[in-house]
């Protein structure tokens, strides 16, 4: 997130696009309620009428994978009635020109055909964010997981521009990561192209840094794979030995199917894990690491606040953390390893690591600290591009187009399928279908259908159904629900034994690589 | 204010009265609920003021539920602010702690927190430090309150009512937070009263099937209130059901050591009923 | 008699809400949310309430395996370090170091992550090391 979380209550416009708040991030919702109960106007646009929107000023129910549309349509009508802040544009960004020449020729009326938003809709968002003082962009994984999720978040920060609500406190370009440390897993280099703070491993100097730090000569420079293209090397035998620790591929990647073919054809899996997954039957070495709570260290939350992680009881059974694992087969790999605990090693990467550099463990005592944080006397920055100073400089206008999403619904497939989480689990299941309480609360997955569609296929509630797509079918229960509207089906992707990513579409952004998990077409059959 | 309560634990460690004392102390830059044990500093300790008088206050009574069950023999020192001793003076009726194995070493709370809760009574009768300030404006704020409530006609207090529960993210936090909820068996997981997996949650059904079940056990303590993550003013409905207690039946819960509740007077006589 | 609140932070979703994790002579007992955390001032979702739970859950994993005659069998972690990092340096060594792949965790610490992508880099040598940032 550029901005605080609780930044969030100070806004006087809101705009949550492809986040169910409520439910994914509690707390953020938190901020969100606390925002409407102070005046703020808060705009959803959601293919699923999730329970936030029911709070909103005014929901807008968009087309899966039609969020440019629907952003070049706002964009239209902030410039067309003289809503863009023109001397924050002027003074803070580039490449307008070639964007406004880009959006003069969008018409709304293709917006509302592309998206099924009316364009008296459309105008009301971009009156409203474009006349906020303190305008914040809010969205989750409903934005990025698509062909075109770098496309959406350009759109995003293009909208936070042309407005100029960026910058200052209660505006700005918000995603909400969804996994406790995925912020600090980038942040440490846990990415094919990426040092530790983002330095790049094509960049001789970053490489010549790491290189001496870590007593080496050289390091190598080639953009490394990610894991849609480790899995596509497997499948060519170009790979033969993958480290997998605390991941589980064969529940949360798309096509799961294939993901399990690859793991059981590579000659050696490494796997480490709190429990005995899916992904963990396949390996050839089952590692067990320590939770959360048998370990310290730190976590990066998603408004860049690193914070303490302390040991509270003795890793269960022979469990060894994480750390210590690693520390132990590096050395015996051939690269020494001695740390005499976390504390050492987070001294080691605020040191190779400019936007850590000023954090120490000491520091952390309290409330954590938001980087970037360069020195050690410096409070942290509750948000980023202050006075329009962006990272690179200028902040850059991209002229987005709007393309489709990879694949659509047609005579076979003719539902569009949409994944996302359920309040009382968390990603695959791993952790919260091992605790009773959230169990109970829900204990099988399920398919959501509108109403109408549930009456065409004469099923009823509860009942269960076959639903295939062109990768692979599987049976739930059906959910009837006008949260979804007709010809668009929701399943969550917490359960393995009725697993939607069985169905999901494997295509990627081809800049990114995120998979477009959030469209796929799927044919429904009454069993 | 703080010393006043140290000396005493103090002593009532060295007259080996105690096992523990459930407090509260600075932590790793926090507030948090700690067993300071005997024979360890009370460094750290403090009496949960941040910001403002009361903002880091737990249900420390909660715990010692917790501890009670594991070590029935032992008796327990506990920080208690008048609705922590009537939440002791609860538990103690309704057999979830001897009140021969709890000694609480009071404090009053300040005009301003007194005023802020709404409270009914803001000291303990076991006071060891502050100043006790009479409940007059307090109560009458919490009067004014409900008033205002009851001035809305039916469909504009069940229209806020339905929006504020809409809010409901279903974590339980104001069960999970309650020093009051000990049931090993919830009514909010019972199917027959409210269905799960799905949100929003059952309207009104959830939220008002625990302020029934809290008629006469709610201390008006706040702690659910400042719990709840979509801000739901369940103080307020609590406040309500209490009222209505008072005007019936003429009971509030924990205002008297010896207290029986009208709701469960056709079960069986309490175990010990303190002199 | 040990009862302590250990302060931390959740392991499941990106808000970061802190909270202490109760534990009563060794084992985990309870989770009571932070009053004083500026990310969620005492207050939780469910998993939050609950996240004790799965710690203890009698399905963890105890005991490193390995897969012998197409059967995961308990070994020692000796045995388990040895095998994993000799076999490693077999793939280096025939295939070179982009043969061998790393994903990393968005549910583990910091520490772990500069870890495992040091060892990538500078170990194995390969910058094939990527996690879960886009599901």
């Amino acid at each position: 997130m550029t901005n605080g979380v609780a930044e969030l209550e100070g806004s006087d416009a809101i705009f949550i696009i492809g986040s169910n708040t409520a439910t994914s991030h509690p707390l953020v919702a938190t901020r969100i309620f606390r925002a409407i109960e102070n005046g703020a106007k808060v705009l959803v646009a959601d293919p699923r009428k999730n329970q936030i929107a029911q709070f909103a000023h005014l929901y807008v129910r968009h087309k899966p994978g039609t969020d440019v549309a629907l952003l070049n349509g706002m964009m239209k009508v902030i410039l067309d009635r003289g809503l863009a802040d023109r001397a924050f544009i002027d003074a803070n960004t580039e490449g307008f020109t070639e964007f406004k020449t880009l959006i003069d020729q969008v018409s709304l009326e293709d917006c509302a055909a592309i998206t099924g938003v009316p364009v008296s809709q459309i105008e009301e968002l971009a009156q409203i964010y474009g006349k906020a003082d303190r305008g914040s962009i809010v969205y989750c994984m409903g934005i990025t997981q698509h062909t075109n999720g770098v496309n959406n978040v350009k759109s995003l920060a293009n909208l936070a521009m042309v407005t100029g609500n960026i910058g200052r406190e209660g505006t700005g370009v918000n995603p909400l990561r969804g996994q406790n440390n995925v912020q600090g897993a980038c942040d440490m280099g846990g990415l094919p192209n990426v040092f530790p703070g983002y330095q790049p491993v094509t960049l001789g100097a970053a490489s010549k840094k790491f290189a001496d730090a870590w007593g080496k000569d050289t390091l190598p420079t080639n953009i490394g794979l990610t894991i849609p293209e480790m899995f596509s090397a497997i499948e060519k035998d170009k790979m033969q030995g993958l480290w997998i620790m605390g991941e589980n591929p064969v529940v949360s990647d798309p096509d799961a199917d294939h993901v399990k073919k690859a793991l059981e054809d590579i000659e050696f899996l490494v796997v480490q894990d709190i429990f005995m997954t899916p992904t963990a039957r396949l390996a050839d070495v089952v590692l067990p690491g320590a939770s959360f709570a048998e370990k310290d260290g730190t976590f990066a939350n998603t408004e860049r606040r690193v914070m303490r992680v302390r040991k509270a009881i003795d890793p269960v059974g022979e469990s060894k953390a994480d750390w210590e694992i690693i520390q132990e087969i590096s050395t015996r790999f051939g690269l020494s390893m001695a740390y005499a605990g976390p504390s050492e090693i987070f001294d080691e990467i605020a040191r190779l690591t400019p936007s850590y550099s000023g954090i120490s463990y000491d520091r952390l005592e309290g409330d954590g600290i938001q980087w970037p944080c360069p020195t050690p006397a410096h409070p942290g920055t509750p948000y980023l591009h202050k006075d329009g100073h962006f990272t690179r400089g200028k902040g850059l206008f991209h002229a987005v187009e709007y393309k489709g999403p990879a694949e659509v619904v047609d005579e076979a497939y003719p539902f569009w399928m949409t994944t996302g989480r359920v309040y009382a689990h968390y990603h695959t299941g791993t952790m919260t279908r091992n605790s009773a309480a959230l169990d109970r609360e829900v204990s099988e997955g399920f398919l959501e259908i509108n109403p109408a569609d549930a009456a065409a296929l004469d099923i009823l509630d509860g009942q269960k159904i076959c639903v295939a797509s062109r990768r692979g079918e599987i049976e739930t229960r059906i959910m009837i629900t006008d949260r979804v509207e007709k010809g668009v089906v929701f399943m969550p992707f917490h359960f393995e034994e009725a697993n939607v990513n069985k169905l999901t579409n494997p295509a990627y952004d081809p800049i990114a690589k995120i998979p477009e998990l959030k469209v796929c077409a799927v044919s429904l059959t009454k069993v | 204010m703080i010393d006043m309560v140290k000396e005493k634990i103090e002593a009532l460690f060295k007259e080996k009265k105690i096992a523990g004392f459930l407090g509260l102390r600075e932590q790793n830059g926090q507030v948090a609920p700690h067993l300071f044990m005997e024979g360890q500093a009370l460094e750290g300790m403090c009496l949960g003021d941040r910001k403002i008088a009361g903002d880091a206050r737990y249900p420390l009574n909660k715990i010692l539920v917790t501890l009670a069950r594991q070590y029935p023999e032992e008796t327990f020192g506990i920080l208690a602010r008048g609705c922590d001793e009537r939440g002791l003076y609860g538990l103690f009726r309704l057999n979830q702690l001897d009140p021969d194995k709890v000694i609480a070493v009071g404090i009053a709370c300040p005009g301003d927190l007194a005023l802020a809760c709404e409270c009914k009574k803001p000291f303990p009768e076991a006071l060891v430090a502050g100043e006790k300030i009479q409940a007059g404006d307090s109560i009458k704020a919490g009067r004014e309150t409900l008033a205002a409530m009851d001035t809305l006609d039916l469909d504009k207090r069940f229209s806020f009512w339905k929006n504020q529960f809409s809010k409901c993210v279903k974590c339980y936090g104001c069960r999970d937070i309650c020093p009051m909820c000990f049931c090993r068996e919830c009514s909010l997981e019972c199917e027959d009263l409210v269905s799960k997996g799905d949100l929003p949650v059952d309207i009104p059904v959830f939220h008002l099937t625990r302020a029934m079940h809290m008629a006469d056990r709610c201390v008006d303590c706040g702690l659910c209130d400042e719990a709840c993550p979509a801000d739901i003013p369940l103080r307020l409905l609590y406040k309500k059901t209490a009222q209505i207690m008072d005007i019936e039946f003429g009971f509030t819960s924990g205002i008297n050591k010896d207290e029986r509740s009208p709701l469960s007077m056709m079960g069986p006589a309490p175990k010990k009923v303190a002199k | 008699m040990d009862y302590q609140n250990i302060l931390t932070t959740c392991t499941y979703c990106g808000c970061g809400c802190n909270f202490f994790l109760e534990v009563l002579d060794g084992k985990l007992v309870g989770t009571i949310p932070c009053k004083t955390s500026p990310v969620n001032e005492g207050k939780l979702c469910i998993k939050g309430w609950n996240v004790h739970q799965f710690v203890q859950s009698e399905n963890r994993l105890t005991h490193p395996m390995i897969r012998k005659n197409g059967v995961l069998e308990k070994v020692s972690w000796d045995e388990a370090f040895d095998y994993t990092a000799s076999r490693l340096s077999e793939i280096k060594a025939e295939k070179g170091s982009d043969a061998i792949g790393f994903l990393t965790s968005a549910k583990v610490t910091n520490e772990e992550n500069y870890l495992l992508q040091k060892f990538a880099r500078a170990g194995v040598g390969t910058n094939n090391i990527d996690h879960c940032a886009r599901l």
